[in-house]
């Protein structure tokens, strides 16, 4: 690992069925440098960490290793030239059922040098070793599926180190971290740095790119729209993302008198996730849910949704006992639920945005049993509209769509119903700027029409949008908050148990 | 794909490459109906007798009885799982059905009442096996197929079922004296909408016809059809837009049993005799016939036109190779063999996803 290392990526485009997806892409990251890659979706950020990874057999412009041309074609070459990438789906570089050891020194298993026979104690010296260097504390013998998220990023991590990986890139790595996880990440890039690592960071988190990179590079549309040092303004970085000056990321709150209690929650329990939840959400208002990731928020609105069975406790609806079997049973009632992993729990992913609109209220488009077309079209053709999706095709198949996009759709399918609670869970979570303030846009509309609770680990956020705030953790609230009297770091305590009240 | 990128398409610089994209999307779409229809012409080519109405109509006889249970098993595959047990069952109201009426003397009616029963609970089994204890379908329904199948030889202690044959349960041996009724062997063998020169079109291809369009239209024209694709596409997402998934499922098995029972008393009907695991070879038929259907059109899931097209092809092949006097044992390996080649083909040529 010398100083001067370098890998450049000069002039790179690619298309793809005459879509062009890069254009002219000139990128460099020296060694012992962390170097941020932000853009919204659709930006190029991917395609350019997959021709960096070897991912493409054609590309155009070409990728240089200290000055010299290298030629990355294949995985392999990336992997020789010392280029690892950290997918934000850990999983697919991983064999869920093998050994943490195994898939540590998986290359190895596969090179016919290393015989016939498995040498246990080989693995498991060899991984542990290489599980040290990155921080990671667990049984080699384990099987990798049983690992945390954070977990399997380590030991991918590792596994690039023991390859004495010259740079290395992680793609959204911190999407579903915990706050605590990505600090220790941090650290730890910092480190790998600091011993003459390259680090390319993508991400969406502005604030975290900040306070990780050392340089910033915007990339817009296919094209470098910007080059910052880390410290530059934040609406700089934004302005770039965007190609326009940034207006107010959050919609105006409007002012408006607390409406009728519509939806009453007492002593919700669920075993190991929910402790005694009590709260009532009003009409016309935005009652803000946040804590850490697995401080138990998802699993709250579960139930709320009747996706997950209580434990204890009960739910009101207007007033009257509300008891859900099924998530088939809120939507009757007017609970509708926006869930957390679009595309696990949100998509119907390889049908069309008309079909996924229409999903939840098939039976408005059926006449004596039969399915009107024309009837869905309509609808998918408005919703569309009104959640201004773009390009706004009823028709086209939703994976390829954008996951700011991607979001709307799941958003837009709730609003043929007569709803009187909307539930939202992480609904910005891996959508870019402006995606996300149509979000926000389309989270104040449904207030307006029914009680909306919103639950986001992203504590600046919930702030932004709620009147009231509830904070999470360990499956209790700990606390109701006024967002508007408490500061980020109060509630930011609270969450992580720093401090037990505001008093 | 956001608006900017859309507009900023270009011509594909490579004419060569959408050429080959292009018939490959050609013989995806339409290389079921184009095999069909070379079958068609090579056998009647060879053989004079094959392209006759007599013998068209045998052909879709005997493909009717296999259509009407490869459309149920299509059902179940269409939400995600498949119906193993879809023979057995077949079999099961072949013998239950022709034992019904030769040994207890039942009426023709009765006999199959009892046997879309005996249907309905074999689907409600698989249903409760895969939904309710979360076993994986094939092994779920494989399960079934082996008890279903047993259960099939225990109703006669192992006999085939024939006018005059000796009552198992008889002690001293004694012959039965039911019968099979004309009025169940018309399921079978009857003729309908006959007129002075023309024999008439066969019951069984009258049923296949009402089933394969009464399916095409529920699963692609009605709510719960859409909502049973819905299901088989992403079973969480459904759930969480607020569709009961399981009553879904369940009907699904439901329906591949009920049709398989449907084929099995047509099967019965036509041959008049209830043979041993008469039932057997649908299963394998069926999931033939529904995956050759995968690619018709381009459709890319199972569909019923598709499903219908996959067992006239089966059909097609079986009759001409038989009336080219290929020996009986060659032609499953034929059959696999063309199963082979046309899902290599679609799954090969599946196009990019973008």
């Amino acid at each position: 690992m010398t100083a001067s290392s370098v890998l450049r990526a000069v002039d790179v485009s690619k298309r793809f069925d005459g879509v062009v997806a890069l254009d002219g892409v000139s990128f460099e990251v020296h060694a012992g440098q962390i170097h941020a890659l932000v853009g919204a979706n659709g930006a190029g950020k991917s395609t350019l960490i997959k021709v960096l990874s070897g991912y493409y057999d054609s590309y155009g412009g070409h990728v240089e290793l200290d000055g010299k041309p290298v030629s990355l074609h294949r995985p392999s070459d990336a992997i020789r030239a010392g280029i690892e990438v950290v997918h934000q789906e850990v999983d697919t570089a991983l064999v869920p059922t093998l050994s943490v050891a195994e898939n540590v020194l998986i290359e190895h298993l596969a090179e016919r040098a290393s015989g016939l026979w498995i040498d246990w104690q080989h693995l498991r010296r060899e991984s542990s070793r290489a599980m040290r260097r990155v921080g990671l504390e667990v049984n080699p013998a384990r099987a990798v599926e049983t690992l945390s998220l954070h977990e399997k990023q380590l030991l991918l991590i590792a596994r690039a180190v023991r390859r004495k990986a010259r740079f290395l890139i992680l793609d959204e790595p911190t999407a579903s971290l915990s706050l605590r996880e990505a600090q220790l990440l941090f650290e730890l890039l910092r480190d790998l740095a600091r011993a003459g690592v390259g680090i390319v960071y993508i991400s969406h988190r502005l604030g975290e790119v900040r306070e990780l990179a050392d340089v910033v590079t915007v990339l817009r549309a296919g094209r470098v729209a910007g080059r910052f040092q880390a410290d530059a303004p934040t609406e700089q970085i934004i302005e770039a993302m965007l190609g326009t000056a940034t207006s107010d990321l959050y919609p105006e709150r409007p002012t408006r008198g607390p409406g009728e209690v519509v939806l009453e929650a007492r002593g919700l329990r669920r075993q190991g996730s929910v402790e005694d939840v009590s709260f009532i959400a009003r009409r016309g208002e935005i009652l803000g849910i946040t804590g850490l990731v697995g401080a138990g928020k998802t699993e709250l609105l579960r139930l709320l949704f009747g996706a997950d069975p209580l434990d204890g406790g009960a739910l009101y609806l207007n007033g009257r006992l509300l008891r859900l079997r099924q998530p088939s049973d809120a939507v009757k009632a007017g609970i509708y639920l926006v869930p957390e992993e679009r595309r696990r729990h949100g998509l119907l992913i390889e049908s069309t945005v008309r079909e996924n609109t229409t999903l939840p209220f098939l039976d408005k488009h059926t006449r004596w049993g039969w399915l009107s077309r024309r009837s869905e079209l309509q609808s998918a053709e408005r919703l569309t509209r009104l959640v201004g999706l773009t390009p706004p095709l009823p028709e086209l198949p939703v994976k390829n769509l954008s996951g700011g996009n991607q979001q709307k759709v799941v958003i837009g399918r709730w609003f043929d119903g007569e709803p009187k609670a909307v539930l939202f869970d992480e609904a910005t979570q891996g959508i870019d700027v402006r995606a996300k303030r149509d979000v926000f846009d389309l989270v104040h509309q449904w207030s307006q029409r029914a009680a909306v609770i919103y639950a986001s680990s992203d504590i600046d956020e919930v702030m932004a949008l709620a009147d009231r705030v509830l904070v999470m953790r360990d499956g209790r609230v700990v606390a109701e908050v006024n967002p508007r009297q408490v500061s980020r770091e109060a509630v930011l305590a609270l969450a992580t148990g720093v401090k037990d009240s505001i008093a | 794909m956001s608006a900017d990128t859309l507009q900023r398409a270009v011509p594909s610089p490579r004419p060569g490459r959408e050429l080959r994209r292009a018939f490959a999307d050609f013989l995806l779409r339409y290389g079921m109906i184009l095999a069909i229809v070379a079958l068609l012409v090579f056998f009647s080519a060879v053989n004079r007798n094959f392209m006759t109405l007599g013998n068209m109509l045998d052909v879709l006889r005997a493909v009717s009885i296999l259509a009407i249970v490869a459309i149920g098993l299509t059902v179940t595959v269409v939400v995600g799982g498949i119906d193993a047990s879809v023979g057995a069952t077949t079999g099961l109201a072949v013998m239950l059905a022709t034992a019904l009426m030769v040994i207890w003397r039942a009426q023709w009616w009765l006999a199959i009442l009892i046997s879309f029963a005996a249907g309905a609970v074999v689907g409600l089994i698989n249903a409760f096996l895969v939904i309710r204890l979360r076993i994986p379908d094939l092994l779920a329904t494989l399960s079934t197929l082996y008890v279903v199948s047993g259960v099939q030889l225990t109703i006669t202690r192992g006999d085939a079922v024939y006018r005059g044959m000796t009552n198992p349960y008889s002690p001293e041996r004694a012959l039965t004296t039911g019968e099979i009724q004309p009025e169940f062997l018309w399921l079978g063998q009857g003729m309908l909408f006959g007129t002075g020169d023309f024999r008439g079109i066969p019951v069984p291809v009258v049923l296949m016809l009402i089933v394969a369009v009464g399916f095409y239209l529920f699963l692609g024209h009605t709510r719960h059809g859409r909502l049973l694709y819905a299901v088989g596409g992403n079973p969480e997402a459904t759930r969480l837009a607020g569709v009961n998934v399981d009553a879904y499922r369940l009907t699904a098995y439901l329906i591949s049993a009920l049709l398989a029972t449907l084929g099995g008393l047509v099967l019965a009907a036509r041959i008049g005799t209830g043979g041993i695991r008469a039932g057997d070879p649908y299963l394998l038929d069926a999931v033939a016939a529904t995956y050759f259907g995968f690619a018709v059109l381009g459709a890319r899931k199972a569909n019923v036109f598709g499903t219908v097209l996959g067992a006239i092809f089966v059909g097609v092949m079986l009759n001409g190779l038989t009336m080219m006097n290929m020996p009986w044992y060659l032609q499953d390996v034929v059959k696999g063999a063309v199963l082979m080649a046309s899902l290599g083909l679609s799954f090969y040529l599946k196009p990019k996803s973008t």
